[in-house]
């Protein structure tokens, strides 16, 4: 049925819209279908059904749609009885509706891509659909469970006077908007990312022209700089001026492109409800579909690529983990299975987990199917552990279906998952428990835009933590803090959380109880909640963060790195590796070493050297941090840099020497000098060895340290 | 007829040009009596007591080491990271790379370099490498020969320079970015 060419323009528009109508059509008769609803609940949905319906045939009339507007009307029809009385939709009469919106859709898209002339005369379809379509009486009966009179009503033709009624929302015309590509927008937004760290930089230009005025007060230059002391703060007010009024325009500009960037992860979960359905239909089962974050806004190029991924794991939940009505009440649980959708975002990182409470994933079955199936050898699966077994499920060819069907059974599923998962660069990962159900959680990157970001120090080490996962900070107080033996509680809203000090839990310190006064964060991820302790609270910063390279990706504790003001780079803590529970290593049987040197590649390679050797290691860069290490932490030697600035080798030793509790601690001098007299000059200081940089690289640094160390041994 | 000079700065430039003019011809003999060998272009620098090599077209800068974010927990050779045209970057020891123990001196350099697979890295180095040659027939044999990262190839007056195929150092890492996995 051809469109007049004149409204052809706006037909594109309309089929999106009927789309997004469409959809909320679709939400509402899954709705209706459900058991409990109150009777206001159920009039005020059937009202806006009719009104959307009202809308789609309205719309599609004054393009010139007949097909379309005469569905829709169709459609209006079989809703009509029903509405008089309402009450639970039957299935029967939300498939219908259902089919007649797919056809409403199918044709749509048809109009708007000019292949409307090729359509098949719509008489048959409409006719399939009123034939489907239980008699009004019967439908109002099929409701009518009350014995009340049905509201038997006859297809009404829709007034002439709604029939070209004005639609109620059109798109705008093709020509008022602009057709732009993705990566024209992504790199609009790299430049909006990296004015926000030239502002950041910008920032730190201000404070120290502030420091230049203050310095040269301080020369006791006053009257001869006053003129320039007074232009530099004058120009540093302005600069600051300035840099408000920029971060203001970055904000406006990073917020219109992630309107255009983004959408909510509603629009990919809604249609799923639909599929759940259909599906849960198909198999004989019952299931309902509970999103929690849907509202969250994400690349829309992301959730396309996600949007597969979901439809897999939600069609294996209903296939493999639900199981059948009567079944589950066997099992004591309600006949509807429950399938859940969670999306948070913490920072640039997603976190997505699909759960059921079906029978959960036997290990054993897995076992067998995969080794049956050739995915694995009888030999490889005895090395195997529980998880690494539960995992055989990702694998290529992998399926525990013994028969094809629509749904599955072909091997081709939760591998392919994972793989656009990892193409993504996040993870996936499963938990399951026999009989009460499987989670599968997904962890990805999104790297669009900033987000804030609560900058903390532990040590000399800045950490960033995103600001969306800590709840509160507070002070640790004696009275609050509950110590044990091994671990410490922090008693919070009535809750007892657990205490973590980052330092040791990043390994840089060892463990030791919150000190009074030391700040405590209130961590929370994925429902869990741990009180951090730090050494101090910077600040809060809009941090662009980004992805870190590969080399480092593996690393559980980070999620990604940001530019600070002087172009140093932050690392970010995954809040969800910090409220994981973790096994106490057993250290105190461990040797500790402490390297002091002001050298980074030094302090790494020394570090690698002394734990491949069994040490914890760790690390001082300059002599006056080391001395405050040596202060809270005990170590069994010390390797030290003789060259360093502010404080070296030798004085760090002279200092060591003078407190009873490190006087005889073994400490190695490490030089680059490699002559005698240095060498004289080092031990003589009161050094145990001394090593030069040609004779670590030669390998010697782990014997130097035993061999100290037993000698200090012996002697003591 | 020949000019005498009349000031010594004319005598000097008269002595210059003259000099430059032998060096120029010496060499336009050295092109036309030698046949013209294939070369492979490298970065070369000290590591420890002996000499390695990088193949310059993979080295995209020399920066100077610091700004250098350390990240704990990560495997013994990360240095840490660092921000470079944008892009954040591991700086991995070189030496603990090669399964050495140290450096003569502390690094002060970071080489930028492709990885092989175009993601770029930066490595610690002792100074600024020095651009050189070697032989391809020398390089291509030693590929040949080689199982590991690094060629042992001889230069042109026998020096032995250990040549480091870098996709093949960083297949051989791949993976092992954590020193405590989860």
């Amino acid at each position: 049925m051809p469109v007049d060419p004149m409204l052809q323009g706006l037909v594109a528009g309309f089929a999106v819209e009927a789309q997004e109508v469409v959809q909320k059509v679709t939400m509402d008769l899954l709705e209706l279908e459900r058991e409990g609803l109150e009777t206001d609940a159920l009039t005020r949905l059937y009202i806006r059904l009719g009104r959307h319906l009202h809308t789609l045939k309205g719309s599609a009339a004054s393009l010139g749609m007949q097909d379309l507007s005469d569905i829709a009307h169709k459609l209006e029809d079989a809703l009509a009885p029903l509405k008089a009385n309402a009450q639970k939709m039957p299935r029967s009469v939300v498939d219908i509706l259902l089919h007649g919106l797919d056809l409403f859709l199918l044709r749509a898209q048809a109009h708007a891509d000019g292949r409307g002339d090729a359509l098949p005369d719509p008489a048959a379809a409409l006719a399939q659909l009123v034939a489907d379509a239980p008699p009004p009486d019967e439908a109002a009966a099929m409701v009518a469970a009350s014995g009340e009179e049905a509201a038997v009503a006859a297809p009404t033709p829709a007034a002439p006077s709604e029939s070209v009624s004005v639609p109620d929302a059109l798109p705008e015309s093709a020509d008022a908007g602009w057709r732009v590509s993705s990566w024209q927008v992504t790199s609009l937004m790299r430049e909006v990312e990296r004015l926000r760290e030239v502002r950041l930089r910008v920032e730190e230009r201000g404070r120290e022209l502030e420091r230049v005025a203050v310095l040269l007060a301080k020369e006791g230059l006053l009257a001869e700089t006053a003129e320039a002391r007074t232009a530099l703060s004058g120009t540093a007010r302005s600069l600051r001026t300035d840099g408000e009024e920029t971060s203001d325009i970055v904000d406006a500009l990073e917020d219109g492109l992630k309107a255009i960037t983004t959408r909510p992860v509603r629009t990919i979960l809604d249609p799923l409800q639909r599929m759940v359905r259909d599906l849960s239909r198909q198999l004989g089962k019952e299931a309902r579909l509970s999103v929690v974050g849907a509202e969250v806004s994400l690349d829309r190029r992301l959730l396309e690529k996600l949007q597969g991924a979901l439809v897999h794991l939600l069609r294996n939940a209903v296939d493999h983990g639900l199981e059948l009505p009567a079944d589950r009440e066997r099992a004591g649980k309600h006949h509807e299975g429950a399938l859940t959708l969670r999306v948070e975002q913490q920072g640039n990182l997603l976190y997505l987990e699909a759960s059921d409470d079906g029978a959960g994933i036997d290990v054993e079955v897995v076992r067998r199917l995969a080794e049956q199936r050739g995915v694995v050898t009888p030999e490889e699966t005895a090395r195997l552990n529980e998880n690494q077994l539960r995992d055989l499920i990702f694998r290529p060819g992998f399926s525990t279906r013994t028969d094809v069907t629509d749904t599955s059974g072909r091997g081709v599923g939760l591998d392919a998952v994972r793989a656009s998962v990892e193409g993504l660069q996040g993870r996936i990962e499963v938990a399951s428990t026999p009989g009460q159900g499987t989670r599968f959680m997904l962890t990805l990157p999104t790297d669009l835009g900033s987000s804030p970001v609560l900058v903390v120090r532990v040590l000399e080490q800045l950490v960033g933590l995103p600001m969306l996962a800590v709840e509160a900070t507070q002070l640790a107080r004696a009275e609050s803090l509950r110590l044990g033996k091994r671990r410490a509680h922090l008693e919070y809203q009535g809750q007892l959380l657990s205490v973590v000090d980052l330092g040791a839990r990043l390994g840089l310190r060892a463990l030791a109880p919150p000190a009074e006064g030391q700040p405590l964060l209130i961590v929370q991820s994925g429902g869990k909640r741990v009180a951090l302790v730090v050494d101090a609270v910077v600040g809060d910063r809009d941090l662009v963060i980004r992805p870190l390279p590969s080399e480092v990706r593996d690393v559980p504790a980070w999620q990604g790195a940001a530019t600070l003001s002087r172009g140093e780079l932050l690392l970010i803590c995954r809040p969800d590796w910090l409220v994981t529970e973790t096994v106490q290593a057993q250290v105190s049987a461990q040797r500790r070493a402490l390297v002091v040197d002001d050298s980074l590649t030094a302090r790494a390679l020394h570090r690698a050297m002394l734990e491949a050797g069994g040490f914890t290691v760790h690390l001082a860069a300059s002599g006056a941090r080391g001395l405050d290490r040596l202060q809270s932490d005990t170590y069994d030697v010390v390797i030290c840099d003789l060259d360093m600035e502010e404080m070296d080798g030798i004085q760090l030793i002279a200092k060591l020497r003078e407190r009873p509790e490190t006087a005889s601690l073994p400490v190695i001098l490490v030089s680059a000098h490699d002559s005698a007299v240095a060498r004289e000059r080092g031990l003589k200081a009161g050094a145990d060895g001394y090593l030069s940089k040609r004779e670590c690289a030669a390998g010697r640094l782990l014997a130097e340290v035993l061999d100290v160390m037993s000698r200090r041994g012996s002697r003591a | 007829m020949k000019v005498t000079p009349r000031t010594l700065e004319e005598s000097q430039e008269a002595e210059a040009r003259e000099l430059l003019e032998r060096r120029a011809s010496r060499l336009r003999e050295q092109g036309e009596n030698t046949v013209e060998e294939a070369v492979h272009w490298i970065a070369e620098f000290p590591l420890g007591e002996e000499r390695y090599a990088l193949s310059l077209e993979s080295l995209r800068a020399a920066l100077p080491l610091k700004m250098v974010s350390p990240v704990p927990l990560s495997a013994p050779h990360v240095v840490g990271v660092l921000r470079f045209q944008g892009q954040v970057l591991a700086a991995l020891s070189l030496a603990s790379l090669l399964g050495g123990h140290g450096w003569r001196q502390d690094p002060a350099v970071l080489l930028v370099v492709d990885r092989g697979d175009g993601e770029l890295c930066a490595l610690d180095c002792e100074a600024i490498p020095r651009p050189t040659t070697l032989p391809m027939s020398a390089v291509e044999a030693a590929r040949a020969r080689a199982e590991g990262a690094v060629m042992e190839v001889f230069t042109q007056d026998r020096q032995l320079i250990h040549l480091i195929d870098l996709k093949r150092l960083f297949s051989a890492t791949r993976g092992t970015g954590a020193r405590h996995a989860r």
